[in-house]
């Protein structure tokens, strides 16, 4: 039961990650965006080379006119917080990566994407002389294993944990982690918990919320059925997938959306949704809103082909989460993939038509070297995160109070920057309590099978972004 | 009416897969009493042995013998290395066991396929496409009474009635098949008249592994993948299938799982309000818990006399 | 030898003792906060193996379903804490309450099922439990599928500190950081669980519950009321069960029915860790929670093949997963082949070279453990 339950919860996670993450390449682009405005004039002008030793132009340039600053006092320790961080920076993560929950099969990627740009930013010298150690710690996905987790990265001196995986096993560890001040940053969840910045100033998220991104397919929908339209609802019955219902259920009236059906399926339950398509069939919707994850999307997708086969004249458009945006996941589900509707905001590594891309061509080739090929698209989530808290920290170092676990939050929560592997226009934002979440953009994608090929429709969808 | 059909089959469908497992665990109780808990697993392994088998070119037909083959000579190795000694000690100590056998060969599937990517592997590492025993293209449908079915619906059905009335045969016309029943009925008395009970344990976990694995063949093709969490929902219904069904009784094995598939089918479709998916396993299992309280001993089962 | 019973013993039994709370209070005084965190988890399983322990190991009933009871304690703590605003400290007494009822209940259908039938009965109970919360007919109560958050305490930084005879029991405990103080809830609840066993076990109705295990139909005959020794044991244990529940909630602060102990693969957990201590021992499950954490800790960190000592690392570099997952699976076969009674049974064989019993005079003589845990499986075939 756990197995399953955690294997898919795991599965969708990384499909989450995979969209959201996608990031890095500081030699580029990275520099001017992991900075300021301000900054960015000087920095563009450093090179590629210049980069990597090029950090003493960071410090001169003036930081972020920082609104939002974190207020130490409710620290524990606060002068812990606000001391100086010099010679090596200890970032901690926890992952599910072993234990019979399988889990660590759909982490391990993660994970060792995660590793993978924590050595690349040493090799690098993306932080300049500042070291990273780089360490990652096991809760078998169970957030009951989360704190002890937690407190032996906190024993072991780390000052800033990044992308701790699971909503729960995040929550279960933020009064820790908040009363410590040790920044919490990219929690790979899509929870809405991530932007109670009054509450916990040091807990942020890398994911655009799920509820964002369930307004941003209910907005599409009504662009598509100006009429208005019947849409059944498919969803997991977890904390992941109720989120989206619920958000969804709350704009469908505002856009003439009529939910006619809504079936869940459990997250332990490998069985093809036999019975809740035909129930959905029954009903004959202009409209499928799905929430699945992993095989889910999979065996999904296939029961509602063979009844759409079945059901002539019946063509509903089909929605389906980022979770399932996976060039791995979509190719499994082959010719019942066609047509669907989903969004993004990575490049897909695997797409040939990127592979020219400076950008992803080094990352290619980085986790080639490194002997991770056969992992990268699974790996860019933790590559992502990796990349955007490694950027927070050089933000950090550059601020008027130079680098501190205070001075790395407020970094994070007014930060501006764009992903190595970003699609064009995907810009994180943060803005103290304005805007708490990172991530909000996504473009809207409809899915070709034969060339297994995402094609935008429509703008970049940047309106929840505030 | 054609609603009422298709998940008519739909469950008998569903069913039909824990009717396989269930008949496994039956053919293990009656044999040495025990519950085996890693009877999905057993299966699971098996499928991944099932696929490593087409990987290196074995056609799926071929492939699926071998791996009831491999399921064979599990079973039957776990009865003699494992159960038929701890039992001596404890027989508790053998559910405890078979818990370890379950983890055990859940890691090993891990170890073992864990790594292999291949080109449509889903998210993570360890989803493998899985070929199916029988077409499964969206296409692939009859038309009966207005409803539509799927062609793999009804294969399953198919092969898991013809399963059972093999086993019937083996069960009723061989000396195998008696000898089983035999050493089921009374262990000790069996010894006397010459059979040899050791030979029969052996052969009971051999056959209830090799039915698991083909069960486990035919859940991973109606998925098209295999993967580690495949068979854990699937073994928990195959129990409530022998207990409704009676752990003794291969007839109320395979009406257990049958019935279990079409009563959550059922109740998930047509209570929606109240059941939905959400409490249809609520459902099944209430029923289970009602004709326990009637029946002690399961549908089919035999009530056993208990002596002072 | 020595004497059980005699001064020699005495004088051991008195040495261990005060080793063991030396070393209960230098944890949470002196000990890293991992391993306080450590220790509170390893309480939160040995409370409830030693719930089950109860019922499996004394009364020879089969529980798969006792994350369900584990369960309702965490809801009862979340919901008390989150709907209504109570102190989390008096949630404990009321999942109690509701827990025994429900244990109570639980038991009415075992009078009549048993064995293996029994067993599937409680791991329904375990299957429908997280469904239940997710009800939608009452998850706007329950939180459904998406759990409930803040379920635990709201402490200040102003913390009252307390110190006796100089003895800061808090130890590092600093503003709102109170992992010493769930250590001390998780220990005082294996005390509390702990001493109900033992008062349970020693007394009339303990032996009862042996003689219901070692043959109900006889127990019966002479004289032991069935339905009430088995409706006060299932609901005690399901009571026990569902405080270390309440601690899950408190400490994490945070409810989902999808946790892994909330879901049947707790209760298998629960049930490993019971028999790997020992089964119809008291000592077993305390036993058996620290062997199992002890594990877990161990291979914790063998994730990166650099990280797993040198002596077994070519064993397993075959593996494409982390080995901890087979070396448990290996030790749990392992351990059943040469020690069926667990750790204590093992320890047992072995002091009985270094110990000689006197009996006693008779009821009072410590339970000896007995083979015989499965009785009723054995006795339905």
């Amino acid at each position: 039961m756990r197995r399953k339950s955690a294997r898919l919860m795991a599965a969708f996670t990384v499909g989450a990650l995979l969209i959201a993450a996608c990031s890095d390449d500081k030699k580029t682009d990275a520099t001017p965006a992991s900075t300021t405005p301000d900054t960015a004039v000087d920095t563009t002008t450093g090179d590629t080379t210049a980069d990597t030793t090029g950090d003493t132009v960071v410090d001169t340039t003036e930081p972020t006119a920082a609104g939002w600053a974190v207020n130490t006092d409710d620290c524990i320790d606060p002068a812990a917080a606000e001391a100086p961080i010099e010679g090596t920076i200890k970032i901690g993560s926890v992952m599910p990566l072993t234990g019979d929950s399988s889990a660590d099969e759909a982490f391990a990627p993660v994970k060792d994407g995660w590793l993978a740009y924590m050595a690349y930013a040493n090799e690098t010298g993306i932080l300049g002389d500042l070291k990273i150690e780089a360490s990652v710690e096991d809760d078998q996905y169970s957030k009951d294993l989360t704190p002890g987790a937690v407190s032996n990265g906190l024993d072991a001196g780390v000052q800033v944990f990044s992308g701790i995986i699971g909503t729960p096993n995040n929550l279960a560890v933020r009064d820790t982690l908040n009363e410590e001040c040790v920044p919490q940053l990219s929690s790979l969840t899509g929870s809405p918990a991530w932007g109670e910045v009054a509450d916990y100033p040091w807990t942020t998220g890398q994911l655009v919320p799920y509820g964002t991104e369930s307004k941003i397919y209910a907005t599409q929908i009504a662009e598509q059925f100006p009429e208005g339209a019947t849409v059944a609802l498919f969803y997991l019955n977890s904390e992941f997938g109720q989120v989206y219902a619920d958000a969804f259920k709350e704009l469908a009236a505002e856009y003439g959306l009529e939910i006619v059906d809504e079936q869940t399926i459990e997250a332990g339950d490998n069985a093809p949704p036999t019975g809740q398509i035909t129930s959905i069939a029954d009903k004959a919707p202009d409209v499928i809103m799905a929430v699945p994850l992993g095989v889910g999307c999979v065996t999904f997708l296939g029961e509602l082909a063979s009844k759409k086969a079945q059901t002539p004249g019946w063509t509903p458009a089909t929605f389906i989460t980022n979770t399932c945006a996976s060039s791995l996941i979509l190719a499994a589900a082959g010719a019942a993939a066609d047509g669907i509707y989903t969004s993004g905001s990575l490049l897909d590594v695997a797409d040939p038509a990127n592979a020219a891309l400076p950008t992803v061509k080094q990352y290619v080739d980085y986790m080639t070297a490194a002997g991770k090929a056969a992992i990268i698209v699974t790996a860019t989530a933790g590559w992502a995160t990796a990349e955007v808290t490694v950027a927070i920290i050089k933000q950090a170092q550059a601020s008027p109070e130079g680098l501190s676990q205070a001075s790395i939050i407020n970094a994070a929560r007014n930060f501006t920057f764009t992903q190595s592997l970003a699609r064009d226009g995907v810009v994180l934002k943060s803005m103290g309590e304005e805007d708490p979440f990172l991530a909000e953009s996504l473009q809207v994608l409809l899915y070709d099978a034969d060339t297994a090929t995402f094609t935008p429709i429509g703008e970049l969808v940047t309106q929840f972004e505030t | 009416m054609e609603l009422f059909l298709q998940r008519l089959v739909d469950g008998l469908s569903e069913g039909s897969v824990y009717a396989l497992i269930a008949l496994g665990l039956v053919i293990i109780y009656r044999g040495t009493g025990h519950l085996n808990f890693s009877q999905g697993e057993m299966a699971l392994f098996c499928a991944y042995a099932v696929y490593q088998f087409g990987e290196w070119g074995i056609p799926i037909g071929i492939a699926v013998i071998l791996g009831m083959g491999v399921g064979f000579v599990l079973g039957a190795t776990a009865e003699v290395v494992l159960v038929r000694p701890i039992a001596k000690k404890s027989p508790f100590a053998v559910f405890i066991v078979t818990i370890g056998l379950f983890q055990l060969l859940n890691w090993l599937d891990g170890s073992i396929w864990g790594g292999q990517q291949l080109p449509n592997t889903g998210v993570g590492s360890k989803q493998l496409q899985f070929p199916s025993l029988f077409p499964n293209k969206p296409e692939d449908f009859v038309t009966v009474f207005g409803a539509d079915i799927k062609i793999q619906s009804l294969g399953v059905i198919v092969l898991e009635l013809v399963i059972s009335a093999l086993l019937f045969l083996v069960f009723n016309h061989t000396r195998l098949g008696l000898a089983m029943r035999a050493v089921a009925s009374n262990a000790e008395s069996s010894k006397l008249v010459g059979i040899r009970t050791s030979t029969v344990l052996m052969a009971s976990w051999g056959i209830a592994a090799a039915i698991g694995a083909l069960g486990g063949v035919v859940f991973a093709g109606i998925n098209t993948n295999v993967n580690l969490g495949l068979m854990f929902t699937v073994f928990i219904y195959a129990s409530a299938a022998a207990t409704l069904g009676g752990f003794d009784s291969p007839v109320g094995a395979v009406v257990g799982g049958l019935s279990i598939g079409v009563i959550q089918n059922m109740a998930a479709g047509y209570v929606e309000e109240w059941v939905g998916q959400e409490m249809k396993v609520g459902v099944a299992l209430l029923v289970i818990v009602a004709v326990l309280l009637v029946k002690p001993s399961g549908l089919f089962g035999t009530a056993k006399v208990e002596r002072v | 030898m020595i004497k059980s019973g005699g001064a020699a013993s005495w004088t051991i039994r008195i040495v261990v003792g005060l080793l063991l709370a030396l070393a209960l209070a230098w944890i949470p005084t002196r000990g890293s906060d991992s391993l306080i965190e450590t220790c509170t988890t390893a309480f939160t399983l040995m409370a409830a193996a030693l719930s089950l322990n109860l019922l499996l190991g004394y009364a020879g009933q089969i529980s798969i379903g006792h994350s369900a009871f584990f369960g309702i304690g965490t809801y009862t703590t979340a919901i008390f804490v989150t709907r209504w605003g109570w102190s989390p400290f008096f949630t404990l007494p009321v999942a109690f309450v509701v827990s025994f009822v429900v244990g109570a209940l639980v038991s009415l259908p075992a009078l009549r099922i048993k064995g293996v039938y029994l067993a599937l009965v409680t791991l329904a109970l375990g299957l429908v439990f997280p469904q239940f919360i997710k009800w939608p007919k009452i998850a706007s109560f329950t939180g459904g599928s998406k759990g409930l958050d803040q379920t635990g305490f709201r402490f200040t930084k102003t913390n009252p500190t307390y110190e006796i005879f100089g003895w800061n029991p808090w130890g590092n405990l600093r503003g709102q950081n109170v992992k010493p103080f769930y250590y001390w809830v998780g220990l005082i609840i294996v005390v509390i669980v702990y001493l109900i066993c033992r008062g349970i076990v020693k007394s009339r109705v303990g032996r009862s519950l042996v003689a219901i295990r070692d043959n109900s139909t006889a127990a019966a005959v002479m004289g032991v009321n069935l339905a009430l020794s088995k409706g006060i044991v299932f609901g005690l244990s399901a009571a026990m069960c569902a405080l270390p529940g309440c601690l899950s909630a408190i400490r994490t602060g945070t409810v989902t029915p999808d946790t892994q102990l909330l879901t049947v693969a707790g209760a298998i957990t629960f049930l490993v860790v019971m028999v790997v201590g020992g089964a119809g021992s008291l000592w077993g499950p305390i036993l058996g929670a620290v062997f199992y954490q002890f594990i877990i800790e161990k291979t914790g960190d063998w994730v990166e093949p650099a990280n797993i000592p040198g002596v077994i690392r070519p064993l397993f570099s075959w593996s494409e997963t982390a080995p901890g997952g087979g070396i448990f699976a290996l030790a749990l076969i392992f351990l059943m082949f040469f020690a069926p009674l667990g750790i204590v049974g093992l320890w047992k064989r072995q002091s009985a070279r270094l110990f000689r019993v006197v009996p006693k005079a008779a009821g009072t003589a410590t339970l000896a453990v007995t083979t015989s845990a499965s009785a009723e499986t054995r006795s339905t075939r």
